[in-house]
């Protein structure tokens, strides 16, 4: 149930509450640590880093780096932002990690203009998406269909939902359930580049695909 | 069964308010709608859904309020409509305490409990639309994101 702590023990943070050192001093053989919670900011898929603030009615610590990391105490500010190293992140979350469901993929298949036919490139373009699919061990996919701006917004909603369920019927007949298959239609409304009403434009007329 | 080409439009009309009322992500009006599904389950996990243990299984349908607990041996991960991404580790245990992805309503939302060990959060278009309508709560303190990754460790009580 408890788990080693000898990570921790260079933490040196002083002891927050007596409860917490009584429990972590039961640990046999095992240094006291105060109990705390830690946070830390991780480097996302494509390698950009965002930002988080780790906050409590003590105060505020902004992490900006990679394995930017602060420890939280009870009634006690975050602590000021230390930067782990690689093999203690693996230490501390490698098994979380490990279990992380892979970062979604998406896809996107151009349509004809008026028609729920894919555009020659798109068509070539299928087999990477399906591979995609077959690739993930519990797939559930996103369809949403989108048109341009030529026509009737309601017409261009049915389209964009008939341009989803084409996609739809691909995604099926390459074996994935019904049920792991999500289609939505935003018609017109949100181009991919946006354009005044009554506008030709093939990069809006599309489906994208998503992949999780 | 969905019709592929429907070209009566008492076959358009529903799905077109079906898919109107539900927005980008029309996983459901139902009263308890699925917010995401386990992907990854090793050893021990459960769904912990109104105080009862679900033995984890890939594909499970997750729902809001839902927990996600490990055992000793056990791992789990999981991926949410936004594609928000959630693994937790042995011994551990997160409460996805509110999920709302409803943005052409405006609604979008997610609060996730870390209860106990190893978490991590993966960010996902909730973050992307509106940062501050993400928040990672541990007992001492409050995580805010700004589309990111952030792992979390809880020490037990």
């Amino acid at each position: 149930m408890t788990r080693a702590r000898v990570g921790f023990a260079a933490v040196g943070l002083t002891c927050a509450l007596a409860s917490g050192c009584v429990r972590v001093a039961r640990v046999a053989g095992e240094p006291e640590r105060p109990p705390h919670d830690l946070a830390v900011l991780l480097p996302d898929p494509d390698g950009t880093v965002g930002r988080a603030t780790v906050s409590n009615a003590s105060g505020a610590t902004e992490l900006s780096e990679a394995r930017a990391a602060t420890r939280i105490s009870p009634n006690q500010a975050p602590s000021p932002a230390t930067v782990m190293s690689e093999a203690d992140v693996q230490r501390e979350f490698g098994d979380a990690l490990a279990s992380l469901p892979p970062a979604p993929q998406t896809f996107t298949l151009y349509f004809q203009f008026e028609s729920e036919d894919l555009t020659p490139d798109s068509k070539a373009l299928v087999t990477a998406t399906l591979q995609a699919v077959k690739g993930r061990p519990v797939p559930d996919v996103l369809v949403v269909g989108h048109t341009d701006t030529t026509g009737p917004a309601t017409l261009n909603f049915q389209l964009a939902l008939r341009r989803a369920q084409t996609v739809r019927a691909l995604l099926m007949t390459a074996g994935l359930d019904d049920s792991a298959i999500v289609v939505a239609s935003h018609g017109e409304s949100q181009p991919l580049v946006p354009t005044p009403d009554d506008t030709y434009e093939p990069r809006n007329r599309r489906v994208l695909i998503t992949v999780r | 069964m969905i019709n592929h080409r429907p070209t009566r439009f008492a076959v358009i009309l529903p799905l077109m308010m079906l898919a109107t009322a539900m927005g980008t992500l029309p996983a459901g009006a139902q009263s308890s709608p699925t917010i995401g599904r386990v992907k990854i389950v090793t050893g021990a996990a459960f769904v912990v859904r109104a105080g009862t243990p679900v033995p984890a299984t890939p594909g499970l349908a997750l729902l809001e309020t839902d927990s996600l607990k490990t055992g000793a041996d056990g791992r789990l991960g999981v991926s949410l409509n936004d594609d928000t991404r959630i693994s937790i580790g042995p011994d551990s245990e997160a409460r996805l305490s509110r999920y709302r992805y409803a943005p052409a309503q405006g609604a979008i939302a997610l609060v996730l409990n870390f209860i106990r060990g190893a978490a991590v959060y993966a960010s996902g278009q909730i973050a992307k639309l509106s940062p501050d309508a993400v928040r990672l709560e541990t007992p001492a303190a409050i995580v805010g994101v700004r589309g990111t990754t952030v792992a979390v460790r809880v020490d037990p009580e």
